[in-house]
């Protein structure tokens, strides 16, 4: 480790990754109840296991974005980081803001959470994906904006590289859009437009930006090939994503009362979404290809390529699947969404961020790279998480094509329930890959204590 | 270790000259067109530029991956859905079940190796050269 400040990342890290177990936990609940609809009621009711589901997700994300950028930062901006305890003062504030709202979640009903938490005086709560209480909003922007302040005044008074200049660029635009959950019209259409300058413009937005920027600096280090080329790749890859998914935007607006033009441009700028993944992944095999040297850490650069082709599998082509206007028009909202959703987020964010810790972790600890056992068990959960979150996305995938036919297709359509019951199959292996997935992970958090021959120590 | 691509890439100019070069990424290139924007068209691209090249070359090494990428890529995407529409039938939900799921996840296989050739084309390569650097 260059810079004593990176260490900061290691404490970020660790809360990523118990915030992931618990995701997957109630993954797998949630599995559960969708062959066994009783499962777990009254404690853990379906829409509460959800919430906590898709909200540990995004919270474990952003720790671990922001651990990525505690340890990159210093290193490139080649200055100690501006301030290691502001770094630290806020990861604990994030842990505890975060650990009391999915507590508060879990424990009482959600109107009830919404009173005690006063969110009347600005009503944002109830909608997908932003449940978290005004409060709980007001402090990740708290969170986000000294983060911000922290990594944006180590970039401005070190050296400025390509990569943190787009990962700063990302990192602002994740507090910027997140400030439209604030906003809660009472149009119903209206809302919508705003709930998804939130969630589309981050994940398909500004959160390709930030992975880009991770990959590329992961894929420096361990390939040894020229900054300038990777640069060059990194300002088309984001000059892409920006082009592609900014007007994309409009493939959410399908089918909610806004007008038909939504139709034309969210089909057309959607539709070449795939190819800024398409790109990482040509980037990721090219610069691998032409590797100057044979990196000790093997599991960091099997991370590094399977992000790349995993997000151009779940965000590229799952998306690409169903994204034009006629497509959508059956499949809205769909187990194919779900389907796309789980691969994308897999593909794109979750294995950049175990990329970033794969290749930093060791560092911390060290060492150049992991022990040799213990790279074989991290290349193991690689494996058994990967191929495992394939065969979610197959069966889910499965489950929309049944659901679209049965449910909207047919000449003598299903309602929504009966059509749920004939989806069971799917469901139960769905279950049985989602379990598959938490072995994975076990065997993932497992590697990072198998002791074994130590390769090369720093 | 350091320096073993820059000599690798030495010798790599002393076999090789621009053109085959030059071909070899063409036809790799032509090839994932051929599966994702042109189809037909990267096939036929493939097909004209086989005579053009050398037969020791790299260039005829990638332009006969190519063609025998998307071959297969067409028996087993086209003739294997094919197959299973005949067989579940057309108004059939679960026929459909199977292709679109199959047809994607294949498809995509095939993008991605298709890629990888592309890479390999670009820097000279075969597609099993050895894979460790020395």
């Amino acid at each position: 480790m260059k810079y004593e400040s990176q260490g900061v990342a290691k404490l970020y890290f660790i809360a990523a990754i118990g915030l992931f177990v618990g995701q997957i936990l109630f993954g797998v609940i949630m599995g559960v109840q969708y062959i066994s609809g009783d499962f777990l009621f009254p404690e853990i009711p379906f829409n509460v296991a959800r919430m906590v589901h898709t909200n540990l997700l995004i919270v474990w994300l952003l720790f671990g974005f922001m651990g990525s950028a505690y340890y990159l930062v210093p290193e490139e901006s080649e200055r100690e980081l501006f301030s290691p305890f502001l770094a630290k003062l806020m990861f604990w504030v994030f842990l505890v803001a975060g650990a009391l709202t999915i507590l508060g979640y879990l424990l009482v009903p959600y109107a009830t959470l919404a009173e005690i938490t006063m969110n009347d005086l600005l009503p944002t709560m109830g909608r997908e994906f932003l449940e978290q209480p005004t409060i709980t909003k007001i402090g990740i922007v708290i969170v986000a904006l000294s983060f911000l302040f922290n990594i944006g005044m180590t970039i401005l008074t070190g050296r400025k590289t390509v990569i943190t200049l787009v990962l700063l660029t990302g990192l602002a635009g994740l507090a910027v859009f997140f400030l439209f959950s604030f906003y809660n019209p009472d149009n119903l259409i209206l809302d919508k437009y705003f709930w998804w300058f939130v969630v589309h413009l981050w994940v398909e937005g500004v959160w390709e930006l930030i992975m880009a920027s991770l990959l590329a600096y992961v894929l420096i280090k361990v390939t040894g090939v020229d900054r300038e080329v990777i640069e060059k790749w990194l300002y088309i890859i984001i000059a892409m994503a920006l082009i592609s998914g900014l007007v994309g935007t409009g493939h959410h607006f399908f089918w909610i009362g806004t007008p038909d033009y939504w139709q034309w441009l969210g089909s057309i700028f959607s539709a070449l979404e795939p190819i800024p993944f398409f790109m990482m992944t040509l980037f990721a095999f090219n610069v691998v290809n032409k590797r100057r040297r044979d990196h000790p850490n093997k599991a960091a650069v099997l991370w590094a390529l399977g992000t790349a082709v995993m997000a151009f599998l779940g965000a590229g082509v799952w998306g690409f699947l169903h994204t034009l206007a006629p497509v959508n028009y059956y499949t809205h909202g769909t187990q194919i969404t779900a389907a796309h959703g789980h691969m994308a987020f897999y593909g794109a964010y979750v294995m950049v961020v175990l990329t970033m810790i794969s290749y930093s972790m060791p560092i911390m600890r060290g060492h150049k790279a992991s022990n040799e056992r213990a790279q074989v068990f991290e290349m193991w959960s690689f494996w058994l998480m990967t191929v495992s979150m394939v065969f979610i996305t197959l069966f889910l995938t499965g489950a929309g094509i049944l659901q679209v036919y049965l449910q909207r297709y047919s000449e003598a359509p299903l309602g929504f329930m009966v059509t749920q019951d004939k989806l069971a199959i799917f469901y139960i292996m769905r279950e049985v890959a989602g379990l598959v997935f938490l072995a994975g992970l076990i065997v993932y958090i497992l590697s990072f204590f198998v002791k074994g021959k130590e390769v090369e120590v720093i | 270790m350091e320096g073993g691509f820059f000599y690798r890439q030495k010798n790599l100019m002393r076999s090789t000259n621009k053109i085959p070069l030059q071909r070899a990424s063409n036809a790799a290139l032509a090839s994932l067109l051929n599966l994702t924007l042109l189809p037909v068209l990267g096939f036929a691209y493939l097909i004209f530029t086989f005579k053009k090249t050398d037969p020791d070359g790299i260039d005829r090494y990638h332009t006969i991956l190519g063609i025998k990428i998307n071959i297969i890529a067409a028996t087993v995407l086209l003739v294997v859905s094919g197959l299973m529409i005949f067989f579940g039938g057309f108004d059939s939900p679960w026929t459909w079940v199977y292709v679109i799921s199959y047809f994607t996840i294949v498809h995509t296989v095939f993008i991605v190796f298709a890629i990888w050739a592309l890479v390999r084309a670009w820097s000279g390569e075969k597609l099993r050269s050895s894979f460790t650097k020395t």
